[in-house]
């Protein structure tokens, strides 16, 4: 074979690549943003009683989560223009990047509502009806009762689920969109596809690098947040 | 607006992959199953060595995307196979290899570290006590993990299992990559001709939904009967 490995590549390629890794946070950003939303909503339709909102919910979430990624992203990308042709709006000139804010968006929403509603439901019912029966509003009783022990249970599941996020966001580069992942094939490319090899275990490195960065924080913050209920435990 | 046609054709076209979707799912599986479950033992018993490799290797595997793992070893694995083949002296063309053989690498690697944390998590639960008590009346540690310890295990690693392996079909829609005429590939290449991208993509969701649904289903329907087999045994 004419191709050969060389560390040295390795080393070379990381640099390049780590500019593009803004563009790269920037849509795990607004899809954990956007996500989170519409999984909060998701999440209230499945603990309310309403049967047809519940049914649609959990219908949603099965659905997505069924749904490879890559197969998402190209259903979203092709189909969202072709449906509002139909309405006579030409999507045409849309920057790409809207598209895969939506895919991973509805996707992230599938785990934050299953997320969000796991964790509201450890809690239990008794702590929201001591809270309310020493006076506190609902709202308040959510927000400082609720919230801070429903966090503790969710946070490794927003880590496990902010990770997968960004890893499928990889596939972004199907539809040309250049973020690191994109970045690492174009510079493939312009090699005329020699030294992919050490182009990709370069880009695996950055990968490998924030997802432990990200777990150790969560760690870390999950530290912080469980104090109180250590104590309250006890 | 849809070419209905081609919708109802094509999604015979995307179904007919599904078989090698499920023979690279079963295969991974078998492969990853008894060494996660190793790899886990060594884990739990902290064997010197084994135990940095594998919390090594899990956070690797955990930290890449699945895209750029399949690139490492869609590219490297023909390099090793090339000397290892020079070796024994086989006189195959490397690129004669079927790329399934990639892909049973690939998944499995990823399979194994994954199921190694969730078989991981599953024994941590079962108590301590079981294997003493197991011991105690003249079991081996080989018989008192086979008949007192692993049976409770897996109903708690079920449900993790059952993700995994949704996990691990969806996760096959990238076989593209390593031109494995699977799914996604078989349904683009149909659409490639007449552009009919959406039609494509519509269809390879509904494979896609309808093989994770039945394994989700088969694996809720043996959760029930695995846990009805252990209450009447407590």
């Amino acid at each position: 074979m004419e191709k050969y490995f060389n560390a040295v590549y390795i080393l070379e390629t990381i640099p390049k690549l780590l500019p593009y890794l803004k563009v790269t946070f920037m849509v795990t950003g607004l899809s954990v943003l956007f996500g989170t939303l519409l999984g909060f909503i998701l999440a209230v339709a499945k603990i309310r009683d309403g049967k047809v909102a519940k049914k649609i919910a959990y219908g949603y979430t099965t659905a997505l989560r069924c749904t490879p990624s890559i197969v998402l992203l190209f259903l979203i990308y092709y189909g969202i223009p072709a449906i509002s042709k139909g309405f006579g709006i030409s999507l045409d000139n849309v920057d790409k990047v809207i598209f895969i804010v939506i895919a991973f968006s509805l996707q992230f929403a599938a785990a934050m509502s299953e997320v969000i509603r796991t964790s509201y439901e450890s809690v239990d019912k008794g702590q929201f009806e001591a809270a309310v029966s020493v006076g506190l509003s609902n709202i308040q009783a959510y927000i400082t009762i609720v919230l801070p022990q429903a966090i503790v249970v969710a946070l490794p599941n927003i880590g496990n689920s902010l990770l997968s996020l960004i890893k499928e966001g990889a596939l972004a580069y199907t539809i040309g969109f250049i973020d690191i992942m994109g970045k690492a094939s174009l510079i493939i490319a312009g090699n005329y596809n020699t030294h992919a090899l050490e182009i990709y275990i370069a880009l695996s490195m950055i990968y490998w690098v924030i997802s432990i960065a990200i777990e150790q924080s969560f760690l870390a913050l999950e530290k912080v947040l469980s104090k109180g209920t250590q104590i309250v435990k006890v | 607006m849809l070419d209905y046609k081609f919708l109802v054709d094509t999604f015979f076209v995307a179904l007919s992959g599904a078989p090698i979707a499920i023979l690279i799912t079963i295969v991974s599986l078998l492969i990853a199953i008894p060494l996660g479950f190793l790899l886990a033992l060594a884990r739990l018993n902290k064997v010197p060595f084994l135990n940095r490799l594998t919390q090594v290797y899990i956070s690797f595997i955990r930290g890449t995307p699945m895209i750029v793992l399949i690139f490492i070893i869609y590219n490297s694995a023909p390099l090793i196979l090339v000397s290892i083949f020079a070796k024994l002296n086989i006189k195959t063309n490397i690129y004669d290899v079927n790329p399934i053989w990639y892909a049973f690498i690939v998944f499995s690697l990823n399979t194994i570290a994954i199921l190694s944390e969730v078989f991981r998590s599953a024994l941590i639960t079962v108590n301590k006590g079981q294997l003493e008590a197991a011991q105690s009346v003249g079991l081996t540690n080989t018989q008192a993990y086979i008949t007192i310890i692993i049976p409770q295990a897996l109903v708690v690693a079920l449900p993790n299992i059952c993700t995994a392996t949704t996990n691990l079909i969806k996760a096959t829609s990238l076989g593209y990559a390593m031109s494995l005429q699977e799914i996604n590939l078989r349904a683009k290449v149909a659409a490639n001709v007449g552009y009919n991208y959406i039609e494509a993509y519509i269809d390879i969701f509904l494979v896609y939904l309808i093989l994770c649904m039945a394994v989700e289903y088969g694996f809720k329907y043996y959760e029930k009967r695995l846990r009805t087999y252990k209450f009447a045994n407590t």
